[in-house]
């Protein structure tokens, strides 16, 4: 998966304009960022990528892209 | 995880109880309305019951049992066993089983003791009740499986205050020569103790006036150390690990076929969760059972109550091909296959 599309799924979670996601974003600055949100992520990681990151990973994470990185080469670009 | 079967035993009948009228979920005066709607929308619970100070899940256990155990007929003598599975015990001691045992006017030969178990407790409830019947060190078992969460959670804390609801329910099992054989799988992982936790008031953490002030914590909410934590994110972790192979181990136990099976009742966690593990295990959503929208996450009871609410009518019709699933707080997870046949099955009462 290409990181843009990445993206697109991490803004459907959140419920954002598609788009709105470019990587860099700040994630304590996003409304929408919260528990439940972790817990919809885990289970974006879980369909997209058959991947399990312990929560608290998840929630270490200060950037957008941070959470790509937590997937690994599995996002590309 | 270890897999097993029980022949010659059955359950004869399930009744529920709620307390009181139904409470509608509103948001803390903290919480601000938009919050408050995202998370019923995840939690898919938009009433519950709500136990007054004064009731106690034994309380609503005895009379789930006295209405069972009017339907079914039976002499209240002739139990052999009685089990309480509970979290929300009236004391730390004696065993409530024990109390709840001279409040049902049992024999003195009769057995009783507690569990201490939440979201699986039913299962293995089931499983230690039909392995008493099995050995012959019970004829006849009175499973009384439930839960007041609701006192021990923090209105101000958004990952719990909007989830839990509080039921009382009875099962009576019995030997059954015939009766097709109930098929057990069970399993724990001591290490996720701490992602659903009251912290303090007990022994290891005694209560004192630190445990018992509300305090706030991450992401606003607040709570003392004696309400209810859950870590709410590690729990869907460990669910998406450890209950589709469950479900799976079940299956295989019983050497059913998936498209065989007439319901799969899993512990009502919340919607998303319960959604998102039907997706994921390919099972139609016209099998998985649902009670969660007026009655909440109620512990160990959500199961029978599941059955009750939603099976009611089904069950008593003719044979049934269920799978039980509780997991959670422990960890603690435990499935079972369970023909039904034909059993007396109560609509959910209320106290």
């Amino acid at each position: 998966m290409t990181k843009k599309d990445f993206f697109a799924l991490l803004d459907e979670l959140l419920e954002n304009d598609p788009g709105t996601i470019r990587g860099g974003e700040a994630l304590a600055g996003m409304a929408r960022w919260d528990s439940l949100a972790v817990i919809g992520f885990i289970a974006l990681l879980d369909q997209h990528f058959a991947l399990s990151v312990p929560a608290v990973r998840i929630m270490d994470c200060k950037t957008v892209d941070d959470l790509a990185a937590l997937v690994g080469d599995k996002v590309t670009g | 995880m270890p897999s097993f079967s029980i022949p010659g035993v059955r359950i004869t009948g399930i009744a529920s109880v709620v307390p009181g009228e139904r409470v509608a979920v509103k948001a803390a005066s903290a919480v601000a309305p938009d919050d408050f709607a995202k998370v019923v929308a995840s939690t898919g619970v938009v009433g519950r019951h709500i136990a007054p100070a004064e009731v106690c899940t034994s309380d609503l256990c005895a009379s789930a049992a006295e209405q069972l155990l009017a339907q079914v007929g039976w002499d209240r003598s002739s139990i052999d066993l009685l089990i309480f599975v509970t979290q929300t015990p009236d004391f730390v001691l004696p065993a409530t089983a024990c109390s709840l045992h001279g409040r049902l006017r049992l024999a003195k030969s009769c057995g009783a003791f507690d569990l201490n178990l939440g979201c699986s407790g039913y299962v293995y409830g089931v499983s230690v009740a039909a392995a008493h019947l099995n050995s012959g060190a019970a004829s006849r078992v009175l499973l009384l499986v439930g839960d007041t969460i609701s006192k021990v959670v923090s209105p101000q804390d958004r990952s719990v205050a909007y989830l839990f609801g509080d039921a009382g329910t009875a099962t009576l099992l019995e030997k059954s020569p015939t009766g097709a054989a109930m098929h057990f799988v069970t399993g724990s992982d001591g290490h996720g103790s701490g992602h659903l936790q009251i912290p303090a008031g007990m022994f290891r953490t005694p209560s004192r006036e630190e445990t018992r002030m509300a305090r706030q914590r991450d992401g606003g909410n607040v709570r003392s150390d004696e309400q209810l934590f859950m870590n709410g994110p590690e729990i869907f972790n460990f669910t998406l690990r450890e209950v589709p192979p469950l479900i799976e181990g079940a299956l295989k136990q019983a050497g059913w076929q998936r498209e065989t099976v007439d319901g799969f009742v899993l512990h009502q966690a919340n919607r998303f969760m319960l959604d998102y593990l039907a997706k994921r295990m390919k099972l139609s959503p016209e099998r998985v059972v649902l009670a969660l929208e007026n009655f909440g996450n109620t512990s160990s009871a959500s199961i029978p109550l599941a059955i009750c609410s939603r099976l009611h009518e089904r069950l008593p019709q003719g044979p049934a091909r269920l799978v039980l699933a509780g997991f959670g707080v422990g960890f603690s997870w435990a499935a079972a296959a369970i023909e039904f046949d034909q059993p007396v099955i109560a609509p959910v009462a209320h106290l």
